[in-house]
């Protein structure tokens, strides 16, 4: 598994897609940085996430769509699929390596926190917060986004239905409140607010549990209709 | 070493595979033959655990394809048809990582990455990037991802397809070479690859398995008939009288005169009678003088056409 880890992470950074993943989240979180914190005077690092969730919506499908819909158009997953390595174990090592992409990212985004810590006090505890909300949002739509490639070979397909997804997520709850529970985004809003919600907490890590579960049953299914 | 028995694959109501069992002993190297979509590549693919089928059992050295796969699949090595490859890695990373997917052992890996890399002859290129090489090339990388892990069993398919013949004739000499340790399945629908390379021809058409035999076996179930062809200097136009004078002697058929005014003719005996020594015999008391004579020899072509035909039928 870890080989298919190591081989993954690096073939983000084989491509652009590693690169503009992590540049163009820095670009728009910048951009915030200043129109949501900077601007006010104010030493909230937690609002920028605000709006930098909405910043997911948009990259991470492009971090996603290749991982498995590339391979099954190559024909390489022929390789993978033929090596005594277990469908499930290919499916969490495709997600570990997108995922540690998602961490360093946000790892990067500890510098403006660094930079409010220059200006003032800028409360620890709440970011810790954020952030911890911000990497379960972030793993959760990476899983859909590895679901949704794995469903085609056709990666601009598997971003498309991933885009669309995660935007009906957002605005779901525009149209009816039912869905305020069920959209992602909306669940994640509480965190910078600095509370850990346990249910919340829980809603995100078992939409990412249930979408690399379907990942893993859709895999094993294609074998008998392959 | 592989087995199927009555393995049937559906899609839909298209069936791929129907009802097919065979088995292939240790040692072996088997050609997989059959025209363009007869089920060749779905059977490798069954073997290699990447499909599944319908219904049968597949077991591969003792293991159950789907019950034991991890097992079963660590004594494989797959070259799928087309070659993928991941492209933006070098010849040496991508063997290097199909011997971390093939779980080799750590300490032992650096040494066999370089032994397969020398026994495909990929020492020139061993640090460009796959995009960057020759077909050939690429064709070899493959085989070596295949070689990966020491597994008994070789499944190739269409492995010469897209190569020039210099480099066919390098990927048979390799091929060869290998079947000495391990058992191989070529499939292949170039017919003078199989006849050269193995010792065992499945041929397969349309989802069914036609015959199973040894290649110099299935040219002889076609020959049959006992045909010889001389090629003839004869001055006093004696030929045409000679079917009389040679016993066993069916018929005798002109084919072509040549610019030398030599004559070319095919005879064709009765059943296990060797026509030459009497041909020669006569004709030259005749004062027909004999420029070339050969036994016709069925080709694995005619074979393979004539049991296709016939499974049509």
């Amino acid at each position: 598994m870890g080989a298919i880890i190591k081989k993954e992470f690096k073939s983000y950074f084989l491509s652009p897609v590693g690169y503009v993943f992590i540049g163009l989240f820095l670009i728009m979180f910048s951009i915030f940085f200043y129109t949501d914190v900077i601007r006010y005077g104010s030493t909230n690092f937690e609002y920028i996430f605000f709006s930098g969730a909405t910043i997911l919506t948009f990259i991470v499908p492009v971090l996603t769509m290749r991982t498995f819909a590339e391979e099954r158009k190559t024909g390489v997953e022929q390789l993978l699929l033929t090596s005594p390595t277990s469908i499930t174990k290919i499916v969490l090592a495709k997600f570990i390596a997108a995922v540690l992409i998602l961490l360093i990212t946000e790892l990067c985004t500890m510098m403006y926190f660094g930079i409010l810590c220059f200006f003032g006090m800028p409360h620890i505890q709440t970011a810790l917060v954020t952030l911890l909300g911000f990497f379960l949002l972030g793993m959760a739509y990476v899983s859909f986004g590895i679901f949704a490639s794995s469903i085609t070979e056709n990666q601009i397909i598997a971003g498309v239905i991933t885009l669309g997804f995660f935007i009906l997520m957002w605005f779901l709850p525009d149209f009816n409140t039912i869905f305020s529970d069920f959209s992602l985004i909306n669940i994640f809003t509480k965190f910078p607010q600095g509370q850990i919600d346990i249910a919340d907490t829980i809603t995100l890590i078992s939409f990412t549990v249930m979408s690399l579960l379907l990942t893993i049953i859709f895999m094993q299914r294609r074998k008998s209709v392959r | 070493m592989i087995e199927l028995k009555n393995v049937t694959k559906k899609y839909g109501s298209f069936l791929a595979l129907d009802d097919v069992s065979f088995k292939i002993e240790e040692g072996e190297i088997v050609g997989l033959l059959g025209p363009n979509g007869a089920g060749k590549s779905t059977t490798m693919n069954i073997i290699t655990g990447y499909i599944e089928q319908t219904s049968g059992d597949v077991i591969v050295a003792g293991y159950d394809m789907l019950k034991k796969s991890k097992k079963a699949k660590k004594e494989i090595g797959y070259m799928p048809e087309g070659v993928p490859l991941y492209l933006d890695l070098t010849v040496k990373e991508f063997i290097k990582y199909m011997a971390e997917l093939k779980q080799v052992n750590k300490r032992e890996r650096k040494e066999k990455i370089n032994e397969i890399i020398e026994k495909t002859g990929l020492e020139n290129v061993q640090n460009k990037l796959i995009r960057n090489i020759s077909r050939g090339y690429k064709q070899r990388v493959s085989l070596a991802g295949a070689l990966v892990g020491d597994p008994k069993i070789l499944i190739l398919d269409e492995p010469t397809v897209g190569l020039d013949p210099k480099q066919i004739t390098e990927i048979r000499k390799l091929i060869k070479k290998l079947g000495k340790n391990h058992t191989v399945i070529i499939s292949s629908h170039i017919l003078s690859e199989i006849s050269q390379v193995c010792s065992k021809v499945i041929i397969i058409n349309k989802g069914k398995i036609l015959a199973v035999d040894t290649p110099k076996n299935l040219e002889n179930r076609v020959v049959g008939n006992n045909r010889v062809y001389v090629t003839v200097e004869d001055k006093k136009d004696r030929m045409k009288d000679i079917k009389k004078k040679i016993k066993g002697l069916k018929t005798i058929e002109l084919i072509k005169e040549n610019e030398d005014k030599t004559k070319e003719y095919m005879l064709e005996g009765e059943k296990d009678v060797d026509l030459r020594k009497t041909i020669f015999e006569v004709l030259a008391k005749e004062d027909i003088t004999v420029f070339e004579m050969k036994k016709a020899d069925a080709t694995l072509e005619e074979a393979f056409i004539k049991i296709i035909e016939g499974g049509k039928k």
